[in-house]
């Protein structure tokens, strides 16, 4: 309950987070579920959400693959896919994460 | 006389007790599969191994920022070893979680539970409530929530993110409650941990120049607050003595609960 309250309270201040944003860091990681699908999980070093950011998942000629966005609870999953590709996590820029897609493990 | 001096001479091993809940690495870059060693042992001075019964309970509390709690249960891991201290072996346990557990972002607090330990020379029994917290990838997680554990030491820092020279902060409860002036006792973990050979290193990092410097024996402050300095790389063990009362007891005997939690510090380099 108390936490509840705090988070409407600072709701208004999330819009401004992102112009503070220097003061953390951008942070995404995937696994590969064990249907063949991919979840990326985001966030921030200082525990802020990364609702709504943009996940891109590109081919290796640059060719958008999934254009998606993470979900309310900073995840997004899509199917694996067949070709060599690479996933961006676009939290605004200086908070591009880029993860190879031969690096992601089960 | 003789009863006497043995008697001192028990109480100052007996001061000494700490429950490892041990992984070498505190603070991982990437999700990674978490080797652990559960050692009943004299960390600072790699003493007397104490035999561990089976544990009664060990799991992981994990968070990814303020998603939901999860709790993994970890009794499924458990692998009986016999793990050597300088002089001494004693019944120990192995864990290798596979990389499922710990492949989220986030807060990981191990807890463990062992079984009371019955020590002779003060004819009582011990059990020390041990967490250890990980982190992956940098992303919080609820490392300065407490578990509900009875008797536990909540961080007000995080346990695995301290800069050598720092100071890390924690305030003692039992039931939930801060314990006013509780005692302490802080060893470093001096002997380096070699889980897959099940030993202790036989070198040790530092030398106590005398035998006050082994265990430093502490109090909490009024509000059960206890703040200690980080002088040296490596891991850290705070242990709150005997949170349960004394009427506690176990088979008849008193049962010393107690609160244990580990914090790493990390060199400033390059």
């Amino acid at each position: 309950m108390k936490s509840q309250t705090l988070a409407l309270l600072l709701a208004p201040l999330a819009l401004a987070a992102a112009a503070v944003a220097d003061a953390h860091n951008a942070i995404c990681s995937c696994f590969e579920n064990d249907n063949g699908t991919i979840t990326c999980e985001g966030g921030f070093s200082d525990g802020g959400k990364a609702a709504g950011v943009p996940l891109r998942v590109f081919d290796q000629a640059g060719k958008v693959l999934v254009d998606g966005a993470m979900g309310k609870d900073s995840t997004f999953t899509f199917a694996k896919p067949k070709v060599a590709f690479r996933v961006e996590f676009n939290a605004g820029e200086g908070h591009i994460v880029t993860i190879d897609g031969r690096d992601i493990e089960k | 006389m003789i009863a006497a001096l043995l008697g001192g001479f028990a109480s100052g091993a007996a001061d000494a007790h700490f429950q490892l809940l041990y992984t070498p690495e505190a603070a991982l870059k990437e999700a990674a599969a978490i080797p652990l060693a559960l050692v009943f042992s004299h960390p600072f001075e790699s003493g007397f191994t104490m035999n561990m019964g089976k544990p009664e309970a060990f799991y992981v509390v994990s968070q990814r920022g303020d998603a939901q709690r999860k709790t993994t249960d970890l009794m499924q891991y458990l692998e009986p070893i016999q793990w050597a201290g300088k002089d001494s072996k004693g019944a120990a346990y192995l864990a290798h979680p596979p990389r499922s557990v710990t492949r989220s972002l986030g807060d990981y607090t191990y807890v463990l539970r062992p079984s009371p330990y019955y020590e002779g020379n003060e004819d009582k029994y011990i059990q020390q409530i041990t967490k250890t917290m990980v982190n992956v990838g940098g992303l919080p997680g609820g490392w300065d929530e407490p578990l509900g554990l009875p008797v536990e030491i909540v961080p007000l820092d995080k346990p695995y993110a301290n800069w050598v020279g720092g100071v890390f902060r924690a305030v003692v409860t039992a039931h939930g409650k801060p314990v006013p002036h509780a005692e302490i006792e802080i060893e470093y973990l001096n002997h380096e941990p070699q889980i897959e050979a099940h030993e202790f290193a036989a070198e040790g990092r530092v030398t106590a120049p005398q035998d006050a410097f082994t265990t430093l024996s502490i109090r909490a402050d009024a509000n059960g607050q206890v703040i200690i300095g980080l002088p040296k790389a490596g891991w850290w063990g705070i242990c709150a003595l005997d949170l349960g009362g004394e009427k506690l007891k176990y088979q008849g005997k008193h049962l010393s609960l107690d609160a244990v939690l580990w914090i790493k510090a990390t060199d400033m380099t390059r």
